[in-house]
């Protein structure tokens, strides 16, 4: 699973769980998210220990904390290409690795879904995200990923 | 809200860069063609409502991950 690269240097301790941000990167998202227009930057939490799920949380604007899986965790296979015009926002080459996030959303009664739809795409070179709308992946919007308990 | 008047063929134009074409009119439906520059992007209205709903939705994420992570982890596997 690709990870975006951090600096390596001092971890950060969170504060009610055993959790570290690993000295945390501001990725810029230069429209913000759907809903989400004034949040411009986040930061991706790698809880430790934790392989699947990751936490993009706005550092900027409204507060905003999202749970993040690699997509093709959630749906084996999954693939989206690139729009030439999302390439253009994260000023991405067309061979430059890019990281892919699902957003992850747990329903009321505990259902765990995946937005496949609309992934989020950053470019750990440039540090730009955006969340795309593909036109041509059509993956559903409302995947279930656990059902209700 | 400007409203224009148009028949198939005529379009209206949006600022340097954006065309927007009626090229067919049925009974039921407008077809439309949008042509704009590459970092402007284009969308039916509701399927940008239902991406910002469902943002909305999931943008309360709990502080307890690994909760989570552990019903994830099994439907992950």
């Amino acid at each position: 699973m690709s990870q975006v690269p951090n600096t390596g240097s001092a971890a950060v301790p969170l504060e009610s769980t055993d959790a570290v941000i690993p000295a945390p990167e501001v990725i810029t998202f230069p429209k913000g998210l759907p809903g989400f227009e004034a949040c411009r930057s986040f930061v991706l939490i790698a809880p430790e220990g934790e392989t699947i799920v990751q936490c993009l949380r706005s550092v900027e604007g409204p507060a905003a904390s999202f749970l993040v899986i690699d997509p093709r965790r959630a749906m084996a296979g999954y693939r989206c290409d690139l729009s030439n015009a999302d390439r253009e926002r994260l000023q991405a080459s067309t061979d430059a690795p890019l990281l892919w996030l699902a957003l992850v959303t747990i329903e009321e009664q505990g259902t765990i879904v995946v937005n496949l739809r609309a992934p989020v795409v950053i470019n750990p070179v440039t540090m730009l995200g955006a969340q795309v709308i593909p036109h041509h992946c059509l993956y559903p919007l409302r995947h279930v990923l656990v059902s209700a308990e | 809200m400007l409203v224009f008047t148009r028949r198939r063929k005529q379009s209206i134009r949006i600022g340097d860069g954006i065309e927007v074409q009626v090229l067919r009119v049925g009974r039921d439906g407008v077809r439309l063609g949008v042509v704009a520059p590459p970092e402007v992007p284009v969308h039916r209205q509701e399927v940008y409502d239902q991406i910002r709903e469902a943002n909305r939705t999931a943008a309360g994420a709990p502080q307890d991950v690994s909760l989570v992570a552990r019903r994830l982890g099994r439907a992950c596997e």
